[in-house]
């Protein structure tokens, strides 16, 4: 063993952190190493004398004191427990040592019907059903109305013809008939109320071209003032250049209501 | 412990029965002061009852015990800015009393008093380490555990600590 490791083991042979085949090492070193064994017996004194040193010893006050504390810091602890708290604390523990199960029981109920209801729904079959009948059964109202109002028309009281006219804003898809049968009453109607709302009618079907063309023609076959100020308001607000010609024509006419010339100066001023 | 932990605070009476003597070596020989040692036994005792939740059930109860103390006790040095170790006059004269004043009893007591101004003379960590290992008799791996380090190097520190201790010695004596 070299002097150097054996002098590292000292404070461990003192405190007897070593084992049984290091501390025979040790020794048979400093047995035959003088320098080591004088160093060994200067760290063996100090050693022996740090446990010569008398040990300070607590004074009785000291347990008195503890034994004090203890008792302040039991009351104290008692004294900050409220009852009421106590009792909300024991209620909840009681809740809910009884909610789990109940808990679970009733998640379980919530899936068994969610799983049911599944079953019982089988969706996508029975709602397109209902879809479909519904759809031919408004089909079938529209359809209905047409009739009506193809039949209306023909009434001889105009405000039954009026109505027929309103019609129109219920039927989903007007067809050719419906609007051929409009056009003939906006052109040859001998009341003007049926014609004013037949022009209303018909300016909210103006998305087709048709019905655009067709309201351009009926110009020249408007004889009464307050139809020819419409349909030029209306050629107006549909902004339809080719009604320029026809609005031309109409101020040509003999016999021309003087407002209704000039309202119709002015749509084709405001068209051109 | 556990039981402490879990309300029985009756318990704690037995570990103060079994530790605090231990406990106020350690924290006497720190910091050289009776009074003051005294009171933080007390309040490390305190602490322990309110804050149990520190000790987390495994590992010993005194090895909790010697980290709240050296806490305290560092805790204490900083307060005081590590003015230099001021021993109870009044602890030395009461030793010195009832002993018969033989040479030899005297050449005792001066070398003790060598001893104990190179004690001092050990910075605060060689200090704690000779007080563990020497004084409290604690083992190396217990001493690791205290320090949160490993057996080999309370080893080395050890060794070193007592070597530091020894040349003071030396010097004061010559």
């Amino acid at each position: 063993m070299e002097c150097k490791d054996c002098r590292q083991q000292f404070a461990s042979l003192l405190t007897g952190d070593v084992n049984q085949s290091q501390r025979s090492l040790i020794e048979s070193h400093l047995a035959s190493c003088p320098g080591c064994k004088a160093e060994f017996d200067a760290a063996e004194k100090v050693w022996d004398l740090m446990g010569e040193i008398r040990q300070s010893e607590p004074s009785e006050a000291m347990r008195i004191n503890f034994d004090a504390m203890l008792k302040n810091y039991k009351e104290s602890l008692i004294s900050t427990r409220n009852p009421f708290d106590e009792w909300m604390a024991r209620i909840r523990e009681y809740w809910f040592m009884q909610a789990k199960p109940g808990l679970a029981f009733s998640l379980l109920l919530v899936v068994l019907g969610l799983i049911g209801g599944y079953i019982l729904h089988q969706p996508g079959q029975k709602v397109t059903s209902y879809n479909r009948q519904i759809d031919s059964l408004s089909s079938q109202v529209s359809e209905l109305k047409q009739v009506m109002l193809l039949s209306l028309l023909q009434d001889p009281s105009a405000s039954q013809r009026i109505r027929a006219v309103s019609y129109t804003d219920e039927i989903t898809n007007v067809n050719n008939k419906v609007i051929d049968a409009l056009f003939a009453t906006l052109n040859e109607d001998p009341n003007v109320n049926v014609r004013l709302s037949t022009l209303e009618a018909l300016v909210k079907l103006s998305g087709d071209p048709g019905v655009r063309e067709g309201l351009v023609r009926s110009i020249d076959l408007q004889d009464s003032p307050i139809m020819q100020s419409a349909i030029a308001d209306v050629m107006v607000k549909l902004q339809e250049k080719r009604s320029v010609t026809s609005l031309q024509k109409l101020l040509s006419k003999k016999g021309l209501n003087k407002m209704v010339k000039l309202n119709i100066e002015k749509s084709i001023q405001k068209l051109i | 412990m556990l039981k402490v932990k879990k309300g029985d605070i009756d318990k704690m009476g037995l570990l103060y029965e079994r530790y605090h003597r231990q406990l106020y070596r350690f924290l006497f020989n720190m910091t050289r002061q009776k009074e003051l040692s005294e009171d933080m036994v007390q309040n490390i005792f305190l602490r322990m009852l309110k804050y149990p939740e520190g000790f987390i059930g495994f590992g010993e109860f005194k090895m909790w015990m010697y980290h709240i103390a050296r806490n305290s006790v560092y805790d204490h040095f900083r307060k005081v800015k590590r003015s230099p170790v001021h021993s109870d006059v009044k602890d030395y004269t009461e030793r010195i009393e009832g002993e018969e004043l033989t040479d030899a009893s005297i050449e005792k007591e001066q070398e003790l008093k060598i001893l104990e101004a190179a004690i001092d003379k050990l910075s605060d960590e060689n200090r704690e380490l000779l007080i563990l290992c020497r004084f409290q008799e604690l083992k190396y791996n217990e001493i690791a555990k205290i320090l949160n380090t490993t057996e080999g190097a309370i080893k080395v520190r050890v060794h070193r600590a007592l070597n530091q201790l020894k040349s003071n010695y030396l010097k004061i004596d010559n």
